[in-house]
Order: structure tokens, then C-alpha cells, then sequence
């Protein structure tokens, strides 16, 4: 069996494979033309079967040449994150930016283990302040301050 | 001639130097100081946050304001690099070097007003050169036929992957997925949609501000907050001394000038010319210096060569930007994403039909410099007192301007939905070992690439030979050619190159 000697390659070569493999296959139904008329599919199949040999080529590398570990992945801040950029999207039209701007410092608080809940809130008090100063008010950028408006 | 020089700059520091617009520059040079200050955020996640706030105004006022946050960014960064020894982008590892020594000898204070009046400098003599040879270069441009503009573009990916960070063959294929990415949407020539999986949000191709937002903005968050110890700067020198002496003077201008020539020139080349400025740079004053054994231990023409070569090749990079209408490195791309939400197809036809903007970006330029040492001079104790705010009380701030950043370009949530795909996309990758730099380039290119080869090749009815027979585009790839395999053949270029990039 084959051993792994670099696990960053090997991740590295499995995400170009997949992309490649991916973009093959949703491409396979673009007219492909030929090269005095390109098609559709002309160039973005080029690309991918490029990014498949690179991520084969990558993975011969990861089995053959010793290379860094993978960081373990901390899902925690990750996930709250994203979690928060989502969810500002979907809420500051219905809250407005006041509120939705206090939740997402909050919720960014707590990506973090030892969070200081009194610190947080008084944190997402000045920055729901500020930004609706800043931008509702002083750049009139394109938000709601308050819900239903 | 001369008087055409005189007759255009006059033209742009009429329009560009109003009252509003020193202000907006004014804005610019301090947001991205400020921004850019922050330790982890270098200049590419910084003008990233910042480019939603240049869109609300006229076009002319934006570009100066965007100029005034390239160069505070680009400031801040080196900020850090000397402060607390964490370069936010490639160029500024070098300023790192003698410049954080100098800091913890306590000349911190003389080492950022090297920099600043060394960036000033070269700044001043960058905008000179691409007022002087920026039109000429535009009439060689007007030369430029499809087959050469996709050679370029092959030059300018090939430089930039040799120029990435890590591994070049990971760094190769991220340039060719960020063409892919670059291809989503509707296809200008069929009418087709490409890749988007029946989501309205992405028919007219994935939005350039949440997709770098994500993979840098917020990826670097993410990326901090997995550290045991949030990043907590010490700054270790007192900050007594702002100026530098007399002797600090002497020692820095002969490196200014030389890191301004150097600089100045290595710029207009496709790829990456700061970061290639900045090493050339330090290289070069090792060599002059008649105590070579003073470098890595406080020298200030360490500090003072590359900090000019990297300005000076900041400004001549936007060169091939404004004549040629192509992004040399990601941060030119940013500025060409923004040229083009703002109405402004960058290339030499903005110089003939919208003079006013095109002059009164290079005043702009100028005018961005002088910003910038105006309020960094006063300002530096100021950053550093920044640099002493904790991360747990930054990073909520810094997430936020983000996504109302994202929000104010497209107020729809998709495009909060698409930042979060591209934040867990860029951590992967970054894991993996994959700089997302060179990704952003290929983005922007991809459209441009495709179509320049279907052009290319109907002209030749289908045979590639087309792009060997026109000198221009020969001479390019065998440019190509002769930079890869000096990356294959010359094992001394591949240790330079590894060495180059340890940090």
C-alpha cells in the first residue's frame, strides 16, 4: 500500500483533482468546438483536465517526497464565523443594521472559547453605534438602521 | 514633448487636486494606514475591506480615494514589518529583516521615517516615470494584437507563480483554477451560462468583492482565532526618537536612490515586480555595502533600499494596468476590479478618451504619496498604540466592516452566502498548502484569456503557430520559456527562490 508522506499535498491534490473532475464533467454538456471556433466548453474543459494532471502530479509528490503535517482543523471558529456572515446577510434587512451589527459581534464573540459576555455586549453596543453613524447616516450606504424601514 | 509632460500633469492635478478630492485622499491614506496597520491584514485583505466604500462616489474621486488606500495599506503593512516583525505581504519580509532589529534597538522611530520619506521618494520619482513613459508605452501598446495579449497574460501568470509563496506547481494550479472561476457566468460569445448550477446570484459571474473578502479578509480571522494565543503584539521599543538622525540620512539616501532605480524598472515587468523589487533591493545593498556583516543587525539602507524599491515598483506596476489594461499581480487586479465597477475599463483608451481621468489618476498618485507622509509623520505613535488593542475586541470590528462592505456593493444576502463558500473554500486551501494570491489573478484574467485565444485562433483559422509568428507575442513566450526552465535547469535560482521566501 502506498504511504502517505506529505498529507498537505495529498489534500492539495485531491482538491485540484475534484475541481477537475468537476469542472470536466458540468462542462461535458458545453459545445466544445474546435480551435478555429472555440465553443462554450472550448477553454473551461482545457483548464480542468490541466488542473487534474496538476493535482495527479501533486499527489505523486505527496506519496513520494516527505512534506508538513495538515493543521488540525478547529471547527469552532470556522464554523461561527461563517455562521455569522450568513446570518448578517439574511437578517439586516429584516432588523436593520442596529441590531443585526450588535448579533453579529456577538455571535463573532463566541467563535472564541473564554469569551467575557459583558465585554462582548458592550462591544456590540459601540459597533452598532458606530457603524450605523458611520454608515446608515454618514455614507448612506444602502441599510435599514431600524426594522420595517 | 516636455511641454506635453507639463501640459498633461497640469490637466490631472487640476481635476484630481480639488478640495473634495484631497479629502477623499486624505480618507483613503488614513482608512488604509489604518486598516493596514493591523497585524495579519496585509495590503491585499485591507484594500479587499476597503474597496465597497470607494463605490458610492464619482469616478475620479474613487480612484484617488483607492490610491490613497493602496498606499496606506501598503504603509501599514510596513508598520508591522518593523514594529512587531510580521510582514502582511510577501515585498515587506525584507523590511522585516533590519527594520524590526532596528526597532528593538529603539530606533524604531528612525526606521519608519526612513521608510516613509524613502516611499515618498520613490513614489514621487514611480509617478514621474509612468507620466513620462506611460504614454509611449500606450503607443507600443496599440501594437498589441490578440496572440500578444495572450502571451502576455501567460508571461504574467508564469511570473506570478514563480513569485507565489510554497510550492510552484500548487501555486500553477491555483492561477488555472482561478481562471476557471473566472469563466462562471454567462458566456459573452454563446450566450450560455457556464458553472452555475442554476443560481441566479452568479449568472453574470462570481462577484469580485465577496469572493476576495472571503478568501483573505475573513480567512486570515478565521485563520488567527486558531491560534492558542491570540496575536498580541509587544512593542518593545519606546518610540522616543521619531526622526532619524543625520547620520541615519546619510547612511539611508544613496539606498533610496538605488532601491528608486531598481524599483522604478523591475515594476513595469508582468508577475509580481514589488515583491522581486524589494529582494533585488536588499540583495543589492548587501553588495555595495563596505561592511556587509551589518545586515540582519539593525542597517538602515536595509530598510531604506527596499522600502523605496517596493514603492517605486508599486506605482510602475500600474503601468501594464492603465496601457496595456492587464493586472500584473493580485493587487493590481483588485484595482482593476474596482476601475471596472467604477465605469473605467483600464487600457491606453482611457488615456485618449477620458484624459482627465486618466492624468488625474497619476496626480493622484502623487498626491496619495504625499497624504501619506503627511499623516504618518505626525501619526506613528499613534499606530503603535493601535498595535496594543487586543485582537478579541478587533476581530468582531474588522468582521463587521467586512460584510457591510459586502452588503453596500450588492445589498443581497446570496452574496454574504457566496463570501461564506469562498472563507471555507480559502481555508481549505491555505491548509493544503495553496496561497490564494495567485487565484485572484487568474480570476481576473480568465475572461480576458479566453477570449484573446478564441481571437487568436480564429485569425490563424485554428493553428497555434499564430502566437510564434508575431515577434511581440514570440518574444514573450520565450520570455516564458526561458524563466521555467531556469526554474527547472538552475537549481541556485530554485535555492534563491526557497530561501527568498522563509520567514
Amino acid at each position: 500500500m502506498f504511504r502517505i508522506k506529505s498529507p498537505q499535498d495529498a489534500g492539495a491534490a485531491v482538491v485540484f483533482m475534484v475541481i477537475g473532475l468537476a469542472g470536466a464533467y458540468l462542462g461535458s454538456d458545453l459545445a466544445f468546438g474546435t480551435s478555429a471556433r472555440m465553443g462554450p466548453g472550448y477553454f473551461p474543459i482545457i483548464l480542468s483536465w490541466t488542473i487534474f494532471a496538476i493535482g495527479v502530479i501533486v499527489g505523486l509528490r505527496g506519496l513520494t517526497i516527505e512534506g508538513p503535517a495538515i493543521e488540525p482543523v478547529q471547527l469552532r471558529p470556522l464554523l461561527v464565523i461563517i455562521a455569522a456572515i450568513v446570518a448578517f446577510g439574511y437578517l439586516v434587512e429584516r432588523l436593520g443594521l442596529a441590531i443585526t451589527a450588535a448579533l453579529l459581534t456577538v455571535l463573532a464573540g463566541y467563535a472564541r472559547r473564554d469569551v467575557s459576555l459583558w465585554e462582548t455586549l458592550l462591544l456590540a453596543a459601540g459597533l452598532a453605534v458606530f457603524s450605523v453613524a458611520l454608515f446608515v447616516y454618514g455614507l448612506s450606504q444602502p441599510f435599514p438602521a431600524w426594522w420595517g424601514r | 514633448m516636455e511641454f506635453d509632460l507639463l501640459h498633461n500633469l497640469a490637466t490631472g492635478f487640476t481635476a484630481a487636486a480639488s478640495l473634495k478630492n484631497l479629502g477623499f485622499a486624505f480618507l483613503g491614506c488614513l482608512l488604509g494606514t489604518l486598516i493596514g496597520v493591523l497585524p495579519g491584514i496585509g495590503p491585499i485583505p485591507t484594500i479587499a475591506m476597503l474597496l465597497p466604500i470607494t463605490f458610492g462616489i464619482d469616478p475620479l474621486s474613487s480612484l484617488v480615494m483607492l490610491a490613497g488606500i493602496y498606499y496606506g495599506a501598503q504603509y501599514g503593512g510596513s508598520t508591522t514589518s518593523i514594529l512587531v516583525n510580521i510582514p502582511g505581504e510577501a515585498a515587506s519580509i525584507v523590511t522585516c529583516i533590519d527594520g524590526h532589529e532596528m526597532a528593538k534597538q529603539g530606533r524604531a522611530g528612525a526606521a519608519l521615517g526612513v521608510a516613509a520619506l524613502g516611499s515618498f521618494f520613490a513614489g514621487t520619482v514611480g509617478t514621474v516615470f509612468i507620466a513620462g513613459f506611460g504614454p509611449p508605452l500606450a503607443a507600443i501598446a496599440q501594437q498589441f494584437n490578440s496572440p500578444d495579449y495572450f502571451s502576455l497574460m501567460v508571461l504574467g501568470l508564469v511570473t506570478a507563480v514563480i513569485l507565489a509563496h510554497g510550492s510552484v506547481l500548487n501555486a500553477f494550479g491555483m492561477v488555472l483554477v482561478g481562471l476557471l472561476l473566472g469563466l462562471v457566468g454567462t458566456d459573452v460569445n454563446s450566450g450560455l451560462t457556464r458553472y452555475t448550477f442554476g443560481i441566479q446570484e452568479i449568472w453574470e459571474g462570481i462577484d469580485f468583492v465577496p469572493m476576495v473578502i472571503g478568501m483573505f479578509g475573513v480567512v486570515e480571522i478565521i485563520r488567527n482565532l486558531e491560534q492558542t494565543e491570540l496575536p498580541r503584539p509587544h512593542v518593545k521599543a519606546s518610540m522616543k526618537d521619531l526622526w532619524p538622525r543625520g547620520q541615519d540620512f546619510r547612511d539611508a539616501w544613496p539606498a533610496v536612490l538605488r532601491g528608486t532605480g531598481l524599483g522604478s524598472l523591475l515594476g513595469i515587468l508582468p508577475g509580481g515586480g514589488a515583491v522581486l523589487a524589494s529582494f533585488a533591493s536588499y540583495t543589492l545593498e548587501k553588495k555595495v555595502a563596505s561592511d556587509p556583516s551589518r545586515f540582519g543587525r539593525g542597517a538602515i539602507e536595509g530598510v531604506a533600499g527596499p522600502e523605496s524599491a517596493n514603492n517605486a515598483a508599486a506605482q510602475t506596476s500600474f503601468i501594464p494596468l492603465l496601457t496595456l489594461g492587464l493586472p500584473s499581480n493580485a493587487i493590481m487586479a483588485l484595482m482593476m476590479g474596482a476601475m471596472i465597477i467604477q465605469g473605467m475599463q483600464p487600457g491606453a483608451a482611457v488615456m485618449t478618451s477620458r484624459p482627465e481621468l486618466f492624468w488625474g489618476m497619476v496626480a493622484s498618485m502623487w498626491i496619495g504619496n504625499l497624504m501619506l507622509l503627511v499623516i504618518n509623520m505626525p501619526l506613528i505613535g499613534i499606530w503603535v498604540r493601535l498595535l496594543s488593542v487586543p485582537y478579541r475586541l478587533l476581530y468582531p470590528a474588522i468582521l463587521l466592516f467586512c460584510v457591510i462592505g459586502i452588503y453596500g456593493t450588492n445589498t443581497s444576502p446570496g452574496q454574504l452566502a457566496l463570501c461564506a463558500v469562498f472563507a471555507a473554500f480559502g481555508h481549505v486551501l491555505v491548509r493544503f498548502g495553496c496561497e490564494p494570491a495567485p487565484l485572484v489573478l487568474g480570476f481576473i484574467l480568465g475572461p480576458l484569456m479566453e477570449e484573446n485565444l478564441r481571437r487568436s485562433l480564429v485569425i490563424s483559422r485554428g493553428d497555434p503557430i499564430v502566437f510564434i509568428e508575431r515577434p511581440i507575442s514570440a518574444v514573450l513566450l520565450a520570455t516564458t520559456v526561458i524563466m521555467v526552465l531556469a526554474l527547472i535547469v538552475l537549481p541556485q535560482f530554485r535555492r534563491t527562490r526557497k530561501e527568498a521566501f522563509q520567514e
